[in-house]
């Protein structure tokens, strides 16, 4: 009788589990799967859909995207290019600050550290784009606006504030390996060129990743800082399409994302174990 | 190492090259053979004067007074831009700091020189210098870049739109207008006005969303954690894929397309007509679109975070001692307890900072209205610039992106960054009570 029971109690949670993964995976799965449908539709509007489904498929989207720029109102290739060109160069400079600073925050003791580690917590607490404005004036001054390299300045000059997850990482090395290296003579600029960052890959993945996908996504200031529609990036470019067109924003999101999803997917573990460095340390 | 001097008792004991580096930075160190790093103080002196000379003089004083010649388009008189000076007049001051920072430490090298002079040891030339630069001093030469760029656009625009918060700027008080200094916006959103009205509403709200989004978020990215760890999942790693899939996606991709999805013309809607129901006005700008548009607001934003929650809790449960959970099963604890007594603790210990950046990041998340619900303005109630759904941040922004209303924008960003300091600020005191970590790794 007690067997039973507990088979059935057994049947019933493995019932649940499932059926709570399977809703779990649905809710997660459909929007997805509706835009990738959506990229696949024969006519572009949002008007003309049946419900979830497109009336009828074909590829003629994706080539759209790239050849016709409806009088250059919509012009991806360019705004591809743009995007590719800002988040590589400032994935690079903002990886290589913010990697720096977490480095010698964690490793050197100066006159200064305790005033920079305040300044950061504080900077952290106001909100996000609050100097917005003078941010555009500064640009305006400089004569940036509607160049490129405005953005690259501001994602890549902005980043070592947030160095706490990459300080939580080199702390976690051993400091013998230091001392030895100290030992034998080398200079802090060889220990951190040749020791630090051979030994920190998981680190720099994690960062290169999330200081890629940051300006690869964003709106908000390329929308600010762009003013040209040749200038935009992709994000901006998607954000204006209207619903007419929702086919050219499903498909111009389909393939922005999937770069960014495959890397993802192969680099799941770095990113569980970066989210999980910021969490214990706080 | 010798015993350091008061910096002044030296200073006045010292060569004449260092009191030639006091009287014009660099000329010390071209005195000791030190050719490039003497020309490089020199030329950046050189440039100070010269951007004082030519604008920073006049953008200083007008740093103090915002301006005092109105446009006049009849007599072909260019005004003065209060906005404009302001910003540089800061700039200017920042250049002042650090030309300040630059001569001292250029008059710190030469009585640094002179002292290795003294002991007879040989003076630093361009190798050695740079040798210094990559060993000893490698923490300066690390920071100086980042800490240039973070002061230029990110400490320079907050000090600026603290400032703003303490001017008349904005509204009418625009370009070819005049500003001055003045308490005028915080009167303005502490008033009972419709400014004051609107700040009330909103803050209540935002409060409300930060709580509800933020409890959501962590029940639910526990709950999926707890589910992908249970033990008789088989494939856990496919059924991640999903949340991982979420995760990868931009977040304004997901956002607009949700717009699209509860859009007057949307799939949910097309439903709803084939159904012979009526249309909903989910995210309109309409009085009944109110709570519809919230929760839509609370459902887009946990899909977009729970996966990260979920991938955080995940590496944390894996880190638990499996042994406690093997002495419970002997003292036959019941899987519910065992979740009470041991897992959920340890979570929360260790996902407290998180909870808290959580916490902030939700009061602050622009994004999710942004997208969903962008140029919305609800004018039934009375909202002033803003819409029913927006938080602080977000008529922050409309306030002083879209219409130019410095002065109360930059008022609001002090009120929130004075809330998200205080949350963040109880918990640091709280988390020294924490000291003791060892009970738990």
């Amino acid at each position: 009788m007690r067997r039973k029971k507990l088979t059935l109690r057994r049947a019933s949670d493995h019932f649940f589990t499932y059926l709570a993964l399977i809703v779990m995976s649905a809710v997660f799965l459909f929007p997805c799967l509706w835009l990738i449908l959506a990229s696949l539709s024969k006519t572009g509007s949002l008007y003309d859909f049946k419900g979830f489904f497109p009336q009828a498929f074909s590829f003629q989207t994706f080539i759209d995207l790239f050849s016709d720029d409806v009088n250059g109102l919509y012009p991806y290739k360019t705004w591809f290019f743009n995007t590719l060109y800002v988040s590589s160069v400032s994935c690079i400079l903002g990886t290589i600050l913010v990697l720096l600073t977490g480095y010698v925050m964690s490793r050197f003791r100066f006159k200064g550290r305790d005033t920079i580690k305040k300044t950061t917590l504080i900077l952290g607490m106001f909100p996000g784009f609050m100097g917005m404005t003078a941010v555009y004036i500064i640009m305006t001054q400089l004569g940036l606006i509607n160049r490129l390299e405005s953005l690259i300045f501001l994602y890549a000059a902005t980043t070592p504030v947030g160095y706490m997850v990459q300080k939580g990482y080199f702390d976690s090395i051993p400091n013998t390996i230091f001392e030895a290296a100290r030992l034998d003579g080398a200079t802090n600029l060889e220990i951190f060129t040749k020791i630090t960052l051979p030994l920190s890959k998981p680190m720099i993945v994690y960062t290169v990743l999330t200081q890629f996908a940051w300006p690869w996504s964003d709106v908000l200031l390329p929308k600010l800082l762009l003013k040209e529609r040749d200038t935009w990036t992709v994000a901006v470019g998607l954000f204006n399409l209207p619903e007419t067109h929702f086919a050219r924003f499903a498909a111009g999101s389909v393939f922005i994302a999937i770069p960014i999803v495959i890397l993802y997917f192969c680099l799941v573990k770095y990113i569980v174990n970066g989210l999980t460095a910021g969490s214990v340390k706080g | 190492m010798t015993k350091k001097k008061p910096f002044f008792k030296e200073l006045s004991g010292s060569p004449w090259q260092v009191k030639l580096s006091c009287a014009v930075m660099g000329l010390g160190q071209l005195c000791y053979g030190q050719i490039v790093k003497g020309l490089f103080y020199l030329g950046s002196l050189a440039v100070v004067v010269l951007y004082f000379v030519k604008r920073g003089f006049t953008d200083f004083i007008g740093f103090f007074t915002l301006g005092t010649q109105e446009e006049n388009l009849w007599l072909g008189i260019k005004g003065d831009n209060s906005l404009t000076m302001l910003i540089l007049g800061l700039f200017s001051i920042f250049i002042l700091i650090f030309t300040a920072v630059l001569y001292v430490s250029n008059v710190k090298d030469a009585m640094f020189t002179a002292r290795q002079k003294a002991e007879g040891k040989k003076v630093h030339m361009l190798r050695d210098t740079l040798a210094t630069a990559a060993d000893d001093k490698f923490h300066v030469t690390a920071l100086t870049f980042p800490i240039l760029g973070v002061t230029i656009f990110s400490v320079l625009p907050i000090v600026f739109m603290i400032l703003i918060a303490f001017t008349d700027l904005g509204g009418s008080v625009v370009y070819p207008k005049l500003a001055n200094w003045s308490f005028s916006a915080w009167s303005k959103i502490l008033s009972l006005g419709q400014i004051g009205g609107t700040f009330a509403k909103i803050l209540g709200w935002n409060v409300l969303w930060a709580v509800l989004s933020t409890v959501l978020n962590f029940v639910l990215g526990l709950g999926m954690a707890l589910l992908l760890n249970k033990r008789n999942v088989k494939g856990s790693k496919f059924w991640r894929a999903f949340p991982v899939l979420a995760y990868a996606i931009p977040g304004f991709i997901t956002m607009v397309g949700f717009k699209f999805m509860f859009s007057q013309s949307g799939p949910i809607n097309y439903y709803l007509d084939a159904a012979g129901k009526m249309r909903i006005f989910f995210l309109t700008n309409d009085a009944s679109a109110k709570w519809w548009a919230r929760g839509i607001g609370l459902f887009v934003n946990a899909w977009i975070s729970t996966p990260s929650i979920m991938l955080m809790t995940t590496g944390l449960l894996s880190n638990i001692n499996t042994d406690l959970y093997e002495a419970a099963d002997l003292d036959g604890a019941s899987a519910f307890t065992q979740f009470r007594k041991i897992t959920l603790p340890y979570i929360i210990f260790a996902t407290t900072p998180v909870l808290i950046g959580q916490f902030v990041g939700n009061f602050n998340n622009f994004g999710i209205f942004f997208f969903l619900r962008g140029g919305v303005i609800s004018n039934y109630a009375d909202y002033f610039l803003a819409s029913d759904t927006d938080l602080l941040i977000n008529w922050l922004y409309k306030l002083s992106v879209d219409n130019n209303y410095y002065s109360i924008g930059a008022a609001i960003s002090l009120v929130i960054f004075l809330i998200t300091a205080a949350v963040s600020l109880s918990v640091y005191v709280r988390s020294a009570a924490f000291k003791e970590e060892d009970t738990y790794q």
